[in-house]
């Protein structure tokens, strides 16, 4: 191929990128708007796209500023799961007690609901975002931590002699080749994390906070105002997006080594 | 550039684990390698040929026994090394080029010093234009040229090699061989070489030890009394099948081969 020809399909490149899944969501909110209105299906039972679409935009600043709060519970709670379990994972696998005697516990907390813990965190905290930061990071706090542990575990044992005979320190094996070798299972463990945190901020604040989209909607719900409700969906939709691609990128600045999807 | 060092080892053994559950993997067995030497270790499977290697380079403990390194008695593992597996253990993450800068980044070395001995040892290798590729963009012949560039660029005494061209298929092995035989020649670093192949072992070394397992012990010492540099069709030299045939009977005799 000559080089021109791969240069003008390199930049063109993101304008199919864009413009399919652009087409592909019109034709779902087209196909929507069309059913509800030919089968003239009334509001309280089935908004229309348009309806919530222009609620989306007349209530912007108060969309906004919940979908704003719940971004910020998820940040907070899944930036403390990632500070506490890649070195929690890193000590749990050095020490083999520490494996030993902790793997049950992480065990039965990774597979126990982590939501049934919100009621009695609105006795500790209150009804406050506190709850929604609390369940979000015991929703990814698992997924990051076990992912993490097998990164830590992942290195070939005799990468380890051939480091030792560099004279490598214990700091300088773990900053030079097992920290990078695990962020592939780290970033894993991470991109799963970010869904649950999403998933557990909405139902975290349904339950227990003064605050976010999660709020917000089930105080739409006590008014049946369905296109609030609708509004708050596609919020948080965005939310899930904007969290999920800012992953991707984090990725592929911290990663840049890691093997292209298509190659 | 360093020469190359000695190795002597006196009844050396290896048993892992202990009580009821331990091995006994090695020895005892000497070794005298002289500076400079390239010796092989040939056996079957499991005869203690990988022990000896991370015994030799202080990874590993010995159980009983001594092991001089240029005179110097071995009690951790010497730095003065390096050493290629049958994997080639790049990091993935790094480009060919800056998996062979490991080597300056931990040690503390001069950058430009070992940056230029690893652009000649690319050149050398054939690795010219793989510098900026990461391992998964190289075939397994390059990954293991870089391995061996990896080994050699902070300039040791000795290259400890346990079957570093087993993974390889018959037409990269057989040029690898021929790199690494030039290399050696220009460096006369002392190079410990382990292998299950005939050709391999009386190809590139000035002698052969034949290991037989269960524990493993030498039982045989060859000396490979051929020109340098050998050429790509050993059978070339009527003495190298003689060499060769004999490595086999040796086999034989011990079982390794049971030909009917």
């Amino acid at each position: 191929m000559t080089a021109p020809m791969k240069s003008f399909r390199q930049r063109t490149a993101w304008i199919a990128w864009i413009a399919y899944p652009t087409l592909a969501v019109a034709l779902c909110l087209g196909l929507w708007e069309a059913l509800v209105r030919i089968n003239d299906v009334p509001l309280y039972i089935l908004p229309k796209p348009s309806d919530f679409l222009a609620r989306l935009i007349a209530d912007r600043t108060t969309v906004l500023a919940q979908a704003w709060a719940t971004s910020v519970s998820i940040a907070l709670g899944f930036g403390m799961a990632v500070l506490v379990a890649v070195p929690l994972a890193l000590a749990i696998i050095s020490v083999g007690t520490l494996e030993r005697g902790l793997f049950p516990v992480i065990v039965f907390l990774n597979i126990m609901p982590k939501t049934v813990i919100g009621p009695i965190l609105i006795v500790w905290f209150g009804v406050s975002p506190a709850v929604a930061v609390f369940i979000v990071f015991l929703m990814c706090f698992f997924p990051i931590l076990v992912d993490s542990m097998s990164g830590f575990r992942a290195t070939d044992p005799r990468l380890r002699y051939i480091t030792r005979s560099m004279g490598a320190s214990a700091f300088q094996t773990f900053r030079y080749v097992r920290l990078p070798a695990a962020m592939g299972y780290i970033f894993a463990g991470m991109k799963i994390g970010i869904v649950k945190a999403v998933e557990g901020v909405i139902i975290a604040e349904f339950i227990g906070s003064s605050a976010g989209l999660g709020f917000m909607i089930m105080r739409a719900s006590s008014f049946m105002d369905m296109e609030l409700m609708f509004s708050g969906l596609i919020a948080t939709a965005l939310v899930a997006l904007v969290f999920n691609g800012a992953m991707l990128v984090a990725e592929k600045f911290l990663m840049p080594w890691n093997r292209p999807r298509h190659a | 550039m360093t020469t190359g060092a000695s190795i002597v080892a006196r009844g050396i053994t290896k048993v892992y684990g202990s009580d009821s559950s331990a091995y006994h993997a090695l020895g005892p067995i000497d070794l005298d390698i002289k500076p400079g030497e390239f010796v092989s270790l040939i056996g079957p499977s499991g005869c203690g040929k990988s022990t000896t290697l991370l015994l030799a380079s202080g990874l590993e403990p010995v159980t009983q026994g001594s092991i001089e390194v240029d005179g110097k008695p071995l009690t951790k593992p010497i730095t003065e090394v390096g050493i290629v597996f049958q994997d080639h253990l790049l990091l993935d993450f790094r480009t060919a080029m800056k998996n062979v800068m490991l080597q300056q980044e931990i040690r503390g070395l001069d950058k430009s010093v070992i940056q230029a001995r690893a652009e000649s040892l690319f050149e050398r290798l054939n690795l010219k234009g793989a510098e900026n590729r990461y391992p998964w963009q190289l075939s397994g012949g390059m990954r293991q040229r870089v391995s061996i560039a990896r080994a050699l660029v902070h300039d040791p005494s000795m290259l400890l090699m346990d079957e570093p061209f087993g993974a390889l298929d018959a037409i990269s092995r057989t040029q690898i061989r021929h790199d690494l035989e030039m290399l050696w020649l220009d460096t006369r670093k002392t190079v410990l070489f382990i292998t299950h192949s005939i050709d391999e072992a009386v190809g590139l070394s000035d002698r052969v030890l034949v290991m037989s397992k269960g524990p493993g012990t030498i039982v045989e010492e060859i000396k490979i009394d051929l020109p340098r540099p050998r050429p790509a069709h050993l059978g070339e030299y009527p003495e190298f099948t003689k060499y060769a045939n004999r490595i086999y009977s040796i086999f034989e005799k011990l079982g390794v081969y049971k030909f009917k």
